[in-house]
C-alpha cells in the first residue's frame, strides 16, 4: 500500500498532509518501517530476492495466526481504553473461560456429554454458553468499576488474580483433551492453509469497527472517555454503558478462548493467556488510542496488534543477524517506544 | 503601610474592564471592595497581586511607586493574596504548608523543629489555637483560611487581600475568621475584603469602595451607609431598562418541588414552574441553586429528602438518563468541563443526548441524525464551518448553542439552564435570551439559574432568590429589579423571617 503511493508526485506534501490529519497514518507508517526491517533481514537470510516472498508469506501467516487471540482481545480492550478504563484481567478471563469450555466439551466426561449432547449441537451450545459467561465475567468487572467506584486498574488487577487462581485450583486433576470435531473450527484448511483464525479475527475487526463508528453505544463510549462528567450531564447512563463496555471485552475474551482451545487442543492453566493483557494494551496504544481515553480506533488497534506481532517474532529475526539472545528483549522494548514516538501526539 | 492605586486601566481586547480606578488602603484598616459579578474587582486585585499587569496607572506603597511583574514581586512588597480557592496542600501538615515556598533546612534534611517553633510563635502572637503538626486535610475551611493568612504574615505581608473568604464557611467559622481579621487590624495590617454579603461588610469593615462596570462609583466610611445604599451603588441608579416584555402567560403546572432538602447544599425548597413560563432562580456563590437543580436532574450523588412532582405525579430521578426519559433537560454551567465533549465533532456533540432514540435496527440513522441536527442549527442560527469539524473549533457562544441544541433535540418538558450565558459575548447573549423566550412561548417550562441579577430581570417572568441554600424571597412584576434581588441575595432579608415565611406560603 505504501509502495504504491510512493509514486505520487508531491510525495513529501502528501506525506506531511496525512501525517498531520490522519491519525491512522503514523501507525501505518510504523508498521511499514517494521515490515521493511523484517524484509531486509529475511532477504539477507534467503540469499536471493526471489526467495524472500515465500518466506515472508509463511512468516506473516504465522504472525496473523498466532496473534489472533490477543488481537481479538485487543479489540475489546480498545473500547475499554477509549472509555478511559483498562482491563488487566483479560488473560485470566481467557484462561478461566477456556477451562469451562474444556469441561463442557471433553469427549469422555464433558458436561454436555452427560446430558446427551454430542457433535456440532454440543459445540454450538458450548459456544453460546461461553459467550454468555464471558459477558458475565466482564459484567463483574464493569459492576465493580461502575458501582464500587473502584479504579479500573485495581478492580481488574484483583479479578485477574481471582480468575486465574480459582481456575488453577478447580483444574488441579484435569488433563483435558479436545474432540477432533471441535478442533475443526479452526483447523479446517482453506487453500491448503490454516487460516480460519485469521478470518475470524478479520470478521470481528470489521464488526467492532462498525459498532464503534455506527452505533449509539460507540459514540457514548467516546463521550465517557473524553469527558465523563459531560457524558453524565448529557443524559447518558454512564454506569450502564461502562458495564456494557467491560461485558463486550469479556465476550471478546470468550471468542479468543474458543479459538485458543480449538487451535491449541489443550490448555496450560498456569500460563494460558498470561501476558495477553500487556500485548492487548500495547496494541491499543501503539494503534494510536489515547491512554487517557476519548480518542482511538478499532482499525488502529488491529494495525497495532500487527506491530506487536512482528515485534514478538523479532527474537528469531534479531538472533539470525547476530544480536545476542539476552539483548533481543531490549530491542523489542525499543521498538515499542519507537512506534509510539512516531505517532502524532497532541501537545497539552 | 499605606497603599494607593491610582488611575488603573485595564482592557482585554476591545473590552474595557477597568477605567481610571483609584483605590486606597491605610494600615490597620479593613476596606470592603464591592461590586456585581464582572464589575472588575478580581481584575483590580489581580493587578495588585502581580497576577496581571495594568495597561496604565500606578501603584504606590507609602508614597513610593512600585511595579509588579509577578505574584512573587507583590508578595515581596508585603501584599498577601488569599484566593477564593485556597492554595494549601491537603496532604501536608500545617507547618509544612506554612513554609512550603521556603522550607527550612539543616544540612540535607528539613529543620522540622525550627519550622514548628516558628509556626507556634506566630500562632501565639495571632491568638490562633491550632496545632502546627495537624494535617491540613483535617482542618475545617475557616482554619484553612487562617493558615493561609498566617502564611502570608510569615512572609511579612502587611496588606492582605481576601477574595470572598466567607462563602464556604458556616456561621461559627465566619466568626473565627472575623476574630482573626480584628487581631490583624490591631497589629496594623491592612485588609482588603471582597464580599457579596453586605451584612458582613457592615459588621467587619471600616471603609468601602464600590466598582461598577470597571469604574469606581462610590467610596466612604461604612458607618455612614447602610446595606440598601450599598446595593444601590452596586447596581447603579439607572437600572438598564431592557426588561422582560413577555406577556407572561403560563399554562398548567409542570414541575413542582416540595420541601426538597439535601444535608449540605439546600434546605426545604418548595417551588413550581408552569408550561410557558420562565422561572429564575438566583443568588450568589454558595447559594445551592446549582446543586438543587442537579438533584432534580439526577446528577448529584448525595441523598435528598422531599418530593419532586412532574405533571402532578411524584417521580424519583435515579440518574441523568432517567431525567432525560422524564423530559427534564439540564444545560450545565462551566461549558468546558460539563458541556462539551472535546474529542467529538460538532454533529456528534449536538446529537449525543438524542442518539439512542434515532437508532434504526442496531445502528444510528445517520440521515435522521443530520436532519434533526440541521433543524436545530437553523433554529438557533449556529454558525460553523463543517458539522464534521471538532467542537473546539467553534466560538464560545456557538459551542453553548450546540450544548443547548443537544437538549432541544430531545423535546424536553422542563428545561433547566444553569448560567446559560457564561463566557458568551454580548451579541450571542441577546440571541440566547430570545431563544429562551421562544422556547417558553412554544410551551416549555424554563428555569434559568443565574447569578447576574440583570439577566434574571431581562428574561424571567418571576424569580426566586436563594441565600445559603434557603429560599429568601420571590420577586416578580415591579418588585423584580436588580436592587431587590441584590438585597435578598446578600442576606439582607435573613433576619426578616416573617417576610420569607410569607413568600413560602405563596409558593405552597
Amino acid at each position: 500500500m505504501e509502495k504504491a503511493k510512493k509514486e505520487n508526485k508531491g510525495f513529501i506534501g502528501w506525506f506531511k498532509d496525512n501525517w498531520a490529519h490522519n491519525s491512522l497514518f503514523s501507525t501505518l507508517f510504523a508498521l511499514f518501517v517494521m515490515v521493511l526491517i523484517q524484509s531486509v533481514v529475511m532477504w539477507n537470510n534467503a540469499g536471493s530476492f526471489g526467495g524472500l516472498f515465500p518466506k515472508m508469506r509463511m512468516a506473516w501467516l504465522n504472525i496473523l495466526r498466532n496473534n489472533a487471540y490477543a488481537g481479538i482481545i485487543a479489540l475489546g480492550m480498545c473500547f475499554v481504553i477509549i472509555s478511559g478504563g483498562i482491563d488487566l484481567s483479560v488473560g485470566s478471563q481467557l484462561c478461566a473461560l477456556g477451562a469451562i469450555l474444556l469441561y463442557l466439551i471433553e469427549p469422555n466426561f464433558g458436561l454436555l456429554l452427560k446430558i446427551g449432547m454430542t457433535g456440532p449441537l454440543a459445540y454450538a451450545a458450548a459456544i453460546i454458553i461461553l459467550l454468555c459467561l464471558g459477558c458475565l465475567l466482564g459484567l463483574l468487572n464493569g459492576s465493580l468499576i461502575a458501582f464500587g467506584k473502584l479504579p479500573p486498574f485495581i478492580a481488574t488487577l484483583g479479578t485477574m488474580k481471582i480468575f486465574r487462581s480459582v481456575t488453577q485450583q478447580l483444574t488441579k486433576k484435569f488433563t483435558p483433551t479436545v474432540p477432533a470435531g471441535f478442533k475443526a473450527i479452526t483447523s479446517t484448511k482453506i487453500n491448503g492453509q490454516v487460516i480460519l483464525p485469521i478470518i475470524y479475527w478479520a470478521a470481528i475487526v470489521i464488526i467492532m469497527h462498525i459498532i464503534f463508528k455506527k452505533s449509539a453505544f460507540g459514540r457514548q463510549t467516546i463521550a465517557i472517555g473524553s469527558n465523563e462528567r459531560a457524558a453524565k450531564l448529557s443524559g447518558i447512563n454512564v454506569n450502564l454503558t461502562k458495564r456494557k463496555i467491560y461485558s463486550l471485552c469479556g465476550v471478546m475474551c470468550a471468542i479468543a478462548a474458543i479459538i485458543y482451545v480449538a487451535r491449541i487442543g489443550s490448555m496450560d492453566f498456569a500460563n494460558a493467556g498470561s501476558g495477553y493483557e500487556m500485548d492487548a494494551i500495547a496494541a491499543v496504544i501503539v494503534g494510536g488510542t489515547a491512554m487517557s481515553g476519548g480518542r482511538g480506533s478499532v482499525i488502529g488497534t488491529f494495525l497495532g496488534m500487527l506491530i506487536i506481532g512482528v515485534m514478538n517474532v523479532m527474537n528469531n529475526i534479531l538472533n539470525s543477524v547476530g544480536v545476542p539472545t539476552f539483548l533481543c528483549e531490549a530491542v523489542k522494548g525499543a521498538i515499542i517506544i519507537f512506534a509510539v514516538l512516531l505517532q502524532k501526539k497532541e501537545s497539552v | 503601610m499605606n497603599l494607593f492605586m491610582h488611575k488603573i486601566n485595564k482592557s482585554f481586547g476591545a473590552n474595557n474592564v477597568l477605567t481610571d480606578v483609584d483605590f486606597k488602603l491605610n494600615s490597620g484598616e479593613i476596606c470592603a471592595l464591592l461590586g456585581e459579578n464582572g464589575a472588575g474587582k478580581s481584575t483590580l486585585m489581580n493587578i495588585l497581586g502581580g497576577v496581571l499587569p495594568a495597561d496604565s496607572g500606578t501603584i504606590e506603597i507609602d508614597g513610593k511607586e512600585i511595579q509588579f511583574s509577578s505574584p512573587v514581586d507583590s508578595l515581596d512588597a508585603g501584599i498577601g493574596f488569599i484566593h477564593q480557592e485556597l492554595n494549601l496542600v491537603n496532604d501536608l501538615t500545617v507547618y509544612e504548608n506554612m513554609f512550603i515556598t521556603h522550607l527550612l533546612k539543616k544540612g540535607l534534611f528539613l529543620d522540622t523543629d525550627e519550622m514548628i517553633r516558628k509556626t507556634e510563635d506566630l500562632f501565639k502572637r495571632m491568638d490562633v489555637d491550632l496545632d502546627p503538626k495537624m494535617m491540613v486535610r483535617d482542618l475545617d475551611s475557616s482554619y484553612k483560611q487562617i493558615v493561609e493568612i498566617c502564611r502570608a504574615l510569615l512572609q511579612d505581608a502587611s496588606v492582605i487581600i481576601m477574595d470572598e473568604p466567607t462563602t464556604s464557611l458556616t456561621e461559627p467559622e465566619i466568626e473565627r475568621v472575623f476574630a482573626m481579621m480584628r487581631t490583624l487590624k490591631d497589629r496594623g495590617v491592612g485588609i482588603i475584603f471582597i464580599s457579596h454579603k453586605l451584612n458582613e461588610v457592615m459588621e467587619i469593615c471600616d471603609r468601602y469602595t464600590v466598582l461598577r462596570d470597571g469604574s469606581m462609583v462610590a467610596e466612604g466610611l461604612v458607618s455612614d451607609t447602610d446595606p440598601h445604599k450599598l446595593a444601590e451603588h452596586m447596581v447603579g441608579h439607572e437600572v438598564k431598562t431592557e426588561i422582560n416584555t413577555r406577556s407572561g402567560v403560563s399554562g398548567k403546572e409542570v414541575l413542582r418541588l416540595e420541601n426538597l432538602s439535601d444535608e449540605r447544599y439546600f434546605h426545604n425548597i418548595s417551588l413550581c414552574v408552569h408550561a410557558g413560563e420562565v422561572l429564575g432562580v438566583t443568588g450568589l456563590l454558595g447559594d445551592g441553586r446549582s446543586e438543587l437543580f442537579q438533584t432534580v436532574f439526577g446528577a448529584m450523588n448525595t441523598k435528598h429528602t422531599g418530593k419532586i412532582l412532574l405533571d402532578n405525579t411524584e417521580i424519583t430521578v435515579k440518574n441523568t438518563h432517567a431525567a432525560l426519559e422524564h423530559g427534564i433537560a439540564y444545560l450545565p454551567r462551566n461549558r468546558k468541563e460539563n458541556g462539551i465533549i472535546k474529542d467529538m465533532t460538532i454533529l456528534d456533540n449536538g446529537s449525543i443526548v438524542y442518539l439512542p432514540k434515532i437508532v434504526k435496527g442496531l445502528f444510528i440513522d445517520q440521515k435522521r441524525q443530520e436532519e434533526l441536527f440541521q433543524k436545530e442549527v437553523d433554529a438557533l442560527r449556529i454558525k460553523m464551518g463543517s458539522k464534521f469539524d471538532m467542537i473546539t473549533s467553534l466560538s464560545g457562544g456557538n459551542q453553548q448553542k450546540i450544548v443547548l441544541a443537544k437538549w432541544l433535540m430531545s423535546g424536553p418538558k422542563v428545561l433547566i439552564l444553569d448560567n446559560p450565558t457564561q463566557g458568551v459575548d454580548v451579541g450571542a447573549k441577546e440571541e440566547i435570551y430570545q431563544i429562551i423566550h421562544r422556547l417558553a412561548d412554544e410551551g416549555a417550562a424554563v428555569i434559568v439559574l443565574s447569578s447576574e441579577a440583570q439577566e434574571i430581570v431581562r428574561i424571567c417572568d418571576r424569580s426566586w432568590v436563594m441565600f445559603h441554600g434557603k429560599q429568601v424571597g420571590l420577586v416578580e412584576g415591579n418588585d423584580m429589579n436588580e436592587h431587590n434581588i441584590m438585597f435578598l441575595a446578600t442576606g439582607g432579608n435573613s433576619e426578616n423571617k416573617q417576610k420569607s415565611d410569607a413568600y413560602n406560603v405563596y409558593a405552597g
